[in-house]
Parts: C-alpha cells; sequence; structure tokens
C-alpha cells in the first residue's frame, strides 16, 4: 500500500537550538531538517537564530551565514546563487522553491521551515536523492533525433516553432532548470515514483515532442502510451503552483495527451 | 521472481524504463472522457425522467414507462456508461494506492468482474420488462 505514516526510524525529533548573540536586533529562527547517514540518529529539526543585519536577502544567503558562522556540518547543494542550476532546491515554509531566489522576507511565520525535498530518501540534511529522477530524464532520451542529414549550417526553425519549445513568454519547457521541484511536490510522484514519470521528465519529453526539428515524434509517444509513465499525472496541479521558474508542467502533460488523442481517437 | 532470496542489482536507467510502454493509457484514457461526457445528459435523463416517472407513480405504470423502447434503450446505455466509467475510474483509485503486485490485480479484477455483473444483470432486467410489456 502507499505508505501514509513516517516509518520509525523517520519520524523527526526535536533538535538543538542554537541562539544568536544578545545583541543581535534582527533575529529570524530557522528551523533545518538534519540528518546524518553516519550516526544511528532519527532526523530532527535544529533552529537557527539568525542575525538578518549580518545575512544577505535570500533564504540561501541565511543557510550560507548558518554553514560559515554557526555549524559547518549543516549540508545542502547550491551553486550558481541566481536561480539557474536548480542545486538548491528544497522545501521552504512548506512549499518546494528555490534557497536562493526565496526572498526571507517573503516568510510571513515566525520561524522558517526547511525541509528537503519531499517524498524522496535523504542523502544528508537537506540533500535529497535524485538519482531515480535523472535515470527517468535519461529514459525520454532527451536529445534531438533526426535522421535527415545534417544540413550545411544548422536545422532551421520558424519563430513560430521556437516559441513552442521557449514560450512566448519565455517560460517554455525549454526554461526548465530541472530543480524537480515540481515532480517531488506531485502526489502521484508521491504514490508512484518509481513508475509515473513525474511532471519535470514529462515537461521534457514535451520539449522534444514538440521540438519541428526532431524527427522522433511517434516513438516519444509511444514510449509514454502507458497507464503509468504518463496517465499517472490526475491534473492536480501542484507542480504549476510551485515551479520557482513561473513555468507550466502541466500545460506540457496536456499538450502530451493531445497529441496521443490526436493520433489514437 | 519465485526464488525469494533472489536479489537484483539493477541500473536506475534499467528501473526507469521497466517493461516499456504498456499502450493502454491512452485508451483507458479516452474511454474514460468518453463515458464522462455520455454521462452527462444520460444523467441528466436519469434524473428528471426516470426518477421524476417512476418515484411516485405505481408499479404498473413504471413498468409501462419502462417498455417504451426509447426509456428501454435510454436505461441500458446509462447503466453500460454508468459501470464502465465506475470500473475505468476504480481501477485508477487502485492502481494509486494498493502496491502489492497479487492484491492489485486480484482487485481490479474483482472490480472489473462486479461492474460487469452488474451491467448484465440490469440489461437483463430491463429487457425483461420491456419484452414483455
Ligand atoms: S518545471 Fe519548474 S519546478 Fe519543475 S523542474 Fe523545471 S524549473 Fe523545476
Ligand atoms: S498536474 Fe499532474 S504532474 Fe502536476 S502535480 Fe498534478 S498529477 Fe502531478
Ligand atoms: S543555487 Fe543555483 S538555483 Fe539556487
Amino acid at each position: 500500500m502507499a505508505e501514509f505514516k513516517l516509518p520509525k526510524n523517520s519520524v523527526v525529533q526535536k533538535g538543538k537550538i542554537f541562539k544568536a548573540d544578545a545583541d543581535a536586533k534582527n533575529v529570524k529562527s530557522f528551523k533545518i531538517y538534519r540528518w546524518s547517514p553516519d550516526d544511528d540518529e532519527n532526523p530532527r529539526m535544529d533552529e537557527f537564530e539568525v542575525n538578518l543585519d549580518d545575512c544577505g536577502p535570500m533564504v540561501l544567503d541565511a543557510l550560507i551565514h548558518i554553514k560559515s558562522k554557526i555549524d559547518p556540518t549543516v549540508t545542502f547543494r547550491r551553486s550558481c546563487r541566481e536561480g539557474i542550476c536548480g542545486s538548491c532546491a528544497m522545501n521552504i515554509d512548506g512549499t518546494n522553491t528555490l534557497a536562493c531566489t526565496k526572498s526571507i522576507d517573503d516568510v510571513k511565520t515566525e520561524c522558517v521551515n526547511v525541509n528537503p525535498l519531499p517524498h524522496r530518501p535523504v542523502v544528508k540534511d537537506l540533500i535529497p536523492d535524485l538519482n531515480e529522477m535523472y535515470a527517468q530524464y535519461a529514459s525520454i532520451e532527451p536529445w534531438l533525433k533526426a535522421d535527415t542529414p545534417l544540413p550545411e549550417r544548422e536545422r532551421l526553425q520558424s519563430p513560430e516553432d521556437s516559441d513552442l519549445l521557449n514560450g512566448k513568454n519565455g517560460h517554455g519547457p525549454s526554461a526548465c532548470i530541472l530543480c524537480f521541484c515540481c515532480s517531488t511536490a506531485c502526489p502521484s510522484y508521491w504514490w508512484n515514483g518509481d513508475k509515473y514519470l513525474g511532471p519535470a521528465v514529462l515537461m521534457q519529453a514535451d520539449r522534444f515532442i514538440s521540438d519541428t526539428r526532431d524527427e522522433a515524434t511517434g516513438e516519444r509517444l509511444d514510449q509514454l502510451d502507458d497507464k503509468f509513465k504518463l496517465y499517472r499525472c490526475h491534473t492536480i496541479m501542484n507542480c504549476t503552483s510551485t515551479c520557482p521558474k513561473g513555468l507550466n508542467p502541466a500545460a506540457s502533460i496536456a499538450n502530451i495527451k493531445r497529441k496521443l488523442a490526436e493520433r489514437n481517437a | 521472481m519465485s526464488d525469494k532470496k533472489h536479489k537484483s542489482i539493477i541500473s536506475p536507467l534499467k528501473a526507469a524504463r521497466g517493461m516499456g510502454a504498456d499502450k493502454s493509457g491512452f485508451h483507458h484514457w479516452w474511454m474514460q472522457r468518453v463515458t464522462a461526457i455520455a454521462l452527462i445528459p444520460l444523467t441528466i435523463w436519469f434524473m428528471f425522467c426516470a426518477v421524476g416517472a417512476i418515484a411516485n407513480a405505481s408499479y404498473d405504470r413504471a413498468l409501462e414507462w419502462l417498455s417504451s423502447p426509447l426509456h428501454a434503450v435510454l436505461m441500458i446505455l446509462y447503466v453500460i456508461a454508468t459501470l464502465y466509467h465506475a470500473a475505468l475510474g476504480l481501477k485508477v483509485v487502485i492502481e494509486d494506492y494498493v502496491h502489492k503486485e497479487s492484491l492489485k490485480i486480484a482487485s481490479i479484477f474483482f472490480v472489473n468482474f462486479a461492474c460487469f455483473a452488474g451491467a448484465v444483470a440490469s440489461i437483463y432486467a430491463v429487457l425483461l420488462v420491456s419484452l414483455k410489456g
């Protein structure tokens, strides 16, 4: 059965509290999920009081502040700190988003809760295991397939053709940074993530199905016509509402279903 | 794998590809929508005509109503669309939440059988009434 309760060794405990200096005036608390594979302890929520006058504006700044000034063992991924690499995806204040583009001011609650992306095995602290999702991404063969020999110059697209990928507003499937905020917010992916491909990967499938230069459309649709891989999407729309880049994976999924209907109905 | 102790080491990519697409996704999705659309007028007919005509009528009057070819045919269509739609929908719910393969197959079989048997019994009843009339 789908699991609705955490296994015993995953139940989250109360953690330590790290107080800010007494003279700090602008203090905000961050509760951070801690778990390490190296001891036999259950996960816990450690609370860190951060002096915001000594810290940048984003949640990622606070995490870096905590790591460099309070507890160097706090573990998370980050790289670009400008919302383009997708590494700092985590659950902040109950919503999957990017720590580097999430402003601390936008968290209205007293304390900022920071958890790893939901329903994934945890590697350590805020780092989820995404290997399965990368493999699902590889399984849709995310590269251009064409049998027509390479022309002298590039393969051409009309501006309208490229709109299908980039979106008229720049928010098309090409703008996805594969942070997996969406897939890990999708209840269908929680229950059946081993077989359902999830919104992030399906949006990339759509990116190649919609690419006018790609000549493998039929083969790609064949690979998705499956009760789990594609049709586990029940149009719950969590994916679109959580995407930190403002993209619409649900629309991509609808587009694939429309293409299959066009072909098969 | 019948051998309970058998443990496999497979790559994440092999797991992700699984056994490939079952090619049943579209058909199921499509039939769910076709039956849903068919059920819109049929349910309106059922609520207003059937319930309206039968609820306060005498037994004989109700039999007479159902023996009219139009109402008998609509009633059969209504039963088929409802139970087909129910079977398709319940299958999805079971696949979502029941992950033990044997239990999943058994539950889906049971749901399909119950819906099919319900449809056959209902159609038989409607025909019995309408052909006698
Ligand atoms: S669609 Fe949005 S949330 Fe999903 S992986 Fe792409 S950028 Fe991240
Ligand atoms: S619309 Fe589909 S993919 Fe998006 S959250 Fe819902 S079920 Fe998941
Ligand atoms: S650090 Fe690259 S997206 Fe946040």
